[in-house]
């Protein structure tokens, strides 16, 4: 198995961990407290030698232990962030974690738009993708197939909707990716007019 | 089967009748001892005296309160430092299980220190140790004359007292700066549960001298360098020292005989006007919210025995939402500074922690072992000697309980 490159202890792509995983989808544990990568943004974790990409489709922040009941604190402080200050424990005792999609991996150097073979290990670190791979990623849009076929356990048009919208923001012609994205979604689901026209209102 | 409501609803009714009737009683004994307390503060020097030589010969029935001022203060909250630090322990245990032939008990300690200011923080751990060698599972007397005590049931759970006090000395010692600290514990600093004779001198020696006091030795040496004071927290006090103390206030004898002045038998004696209240109940009334009862001291035989320059002080405080009280060793009540110190933070962890000082809940927190957690643990080792092929019998009446058969 290849080994991962060691990472700088100031990697600021390392947003956080694989704590549950399945063919189609992972769940991160973030390292910082309510800094969940955005809706809709690339991110990637791996398998072995096979770097799986995941678009976020659900972030959440609750109790790190499920039997203890978040309380509000802040009748008489100014600020939110004052709470935090006022109770240190906090930071310690929640935790905020996303769900993504998987939409994509690579091995062999190629970026293969379909499931990969197994899912992403537990304890796999987890980075956001900079601009230039997510360009790579995007030069295909086959992977919007990927997600817009996900569980409907999730707001999947959103997900859609946001992925495109970021992937347009790093292309150097946003306007033509948005175009083109369209009319694959048009093909994509011809059969769902309602839901394309959804989709596409939120792609502006 | 489960519990028969039907027939326990009818019996908690009659407590509840009971109950309400007992408080007209008990609002005569309260105005008694109120006036005895405001009576007797103008005297303290003599009351003092009185009651430490009555508890010294051993002649009052009734553990009573050393009085160190006048009985009735009520000292206002001062306001709490800019920066402070608490740290708080606590922690729970897996008692030996006589069921199963791995004898071998868990005491997990959970730990907290939470930073207050500019630079808040929280760090908050836990530590299982597991006792299994012949050695550890029982305290030995260093002579080695007597039978080694096993260590579970109370014993175990004094033994995980202790501990709780070496956590936070081990804790107290990694501090940097200066800042003021407060360190804290649930439950009592009086090792009651080694009082009578249960256990042989030698348990008591080497878990006090050989051990509690080690401990608390340490956080005093730091105090001589910084702002650091040690406290017990105990919600719902059934303390009655301060009411005793009132009891003897107010007894008719010269000298203070119980055994001779009123037998055992005796029927309505002087004391009793104000017998049943706890010292909770005199404190809710004189206390407002966020006030504090003057310093006592403990007069209890263990304290004034064994615990040498720790003597055990206590007061009472008003949370705002309960009475409660506060124990400190004598060398944190004796300096003004950390004592105001203590009584403003323990105040201001109640308010952050809904009524309960939010340190103690948090190290709760770390140190709880649920009950799945025990069972689990018990697989664990059986798993674990399996996979060394030694095998674990278990009494079947262990094994009835954990597989419920129709």
């Amino acid at each position: 198995m290849d080994q991962p490159l060691a990472q700088s202890i100031t990697d600021t792509n390392k947003i956080g961990e694989v704590i549950e995983a399945r063919t189609d989808q992972f769940l991160a544990q973030c390292y910082r407290l309510h800094e969940a990568p955005p809706l809709g943004s690339l991110i990637k974790t791996r398998e072995g030698s096979i770097e799986i990409y995941g678009i976020v489709a659900r972030a959440s922040t609750h109790a790190l232990d499920p039997g203890r009941r978040i309380i509000a604190r802040g009748e008489h402080e100014e600020t939110d962030e004052a709470v935090f200050t006022a109770n240190p424990q906090l930071a310690r005792l929640l935790v905020s974690d996303f769900t993504a999609i998987v939409s994509g991996h690579k091995s062999d150097g190629t970026v293969r738009y379909y499931l990969p073979p197994r899912p992403a290990r537990i304890h796999a670190f987890v980075h956001t993708c900079p601009a230039d791979e997510a360009r790579e990623f995007a030069a295909s849009l086959d992977f919007i197939d990927l997600i817009a076929a996900a569980q409907r356990d999730f707001a999947v048009d959103e997900v859609v909707a946001a992925c495109l919208r970021r992937l347009a923001a790093v292309q150097t012609d946003p306007q033509d990716f948005l175009v083109r994205a369209g009319k694959h979604l048009t093909v994509l689901m011809s059969e769902e007019f309602q839901r394309l026209n959804s989709i596409l209102r939120k792609l502006k | 089967m489960p519990l028969d409501f039907s027939q326990t609803v009818a019996q908690i009714d009659s407590m509840a009748s009971r109950l309400a009737s007992a408080r007209e009683s008990r609002r005569q004994k309260l105005e008694t001892a109120m006036a005895a307390m405001a009576g007797h503060s103008q005297n303290l020097p003599a009351l003092r005296d009185r009651i430490a030589a009555a508890m010294a010969a051993r002649t009052s029935t009734w553990l009573a309160a050393g009085l160190l001022e006048s009985l009735d203060l009520h000292i206002t909250p001062p306001s709490i430092p800019n920066e402070f630090t608490v740290i708080a322990a606590d922690g729970s245990h897996i008692d030996v299980d006589r069921h199963y032939a791995a004898h071998c008990f868990l005491i997990n300690i959970g730990l907290v220190r939470l930073t207050y200011g500019r630079h808040p923080e929280a760090i908050l751990s836990s530590s299982p140790l597991l006792y299994f060698d012949d050695e550890d599972v029982v305290l030995m007397s260093p002579s080695g004359d007597e039978p080694p005590e096993p260590i579970q049931g109370p014993l175990l759970g004094t033994k995980r007292s202790v501990d709780e006090c070496q956590a936070l000395a081990r804790a107290a010692a990694e501090l940097t700066g200066d800042t003021t600290t407060v360190c804290l514990v649930d439950g009592s600093l009086i090792l009651w549960g080694l009082t009578g004779a249960a256990y042989p001198k030698f348990v008591t020696d080497v878990l006090i001298s050989g051990g509690l006091i080690k401990h608390f030795s340490q956080i005093q040496r730091l105090s001589a360098r910084r702002p650091i004071g040690l406290a017990s927290y105990i919600s719902f006090p059934r303390n009655t020292e301060v009411v005793n103390a009132l009891r003897l206030a107010i007894c008719p004898f010269d000298n203070i005989d119980c055994d001779r002045n009123c037998p055992p038998r005796t029927k309505n004696k002087p004391c009793d006007t104000i017998g049943g209240l706890l010292d909770r109940d005199i404190f809710r009334h004189l206390l407002k919210p966020g006030e504090r009862s003057a310093v006592f001291a403990s007069l209890s035989s263990i304290v004034t025995d064994l615990y040498g320059p720790h003597q055990i002080c206590f007061f009472y405080l008003n949370t705002g939402d309960e009475i409660a009280r506060i124990e400190v060793p004598w060398w944190t009540a004796s300096d003004k500074n950390v004592l105001s110190s203590t009584h403003a933070i323990i105040l201001d962890q109640c308010r952050r922690g809904n009524g309960y000082p939010v340190a103690l809940s948090e190290a709760h927190e770390q140190a709880v072992v649920t009950g799945r957690d025990r069972e689990d643990f018990w697989r664990l080792i059986e798993e674990s000697l399996a996979g060394k092929n030694i095998s674990l019998e278990t009494s079947l009446k262990s094994r009835s309980k954990r597989t419920r058969w129709l």
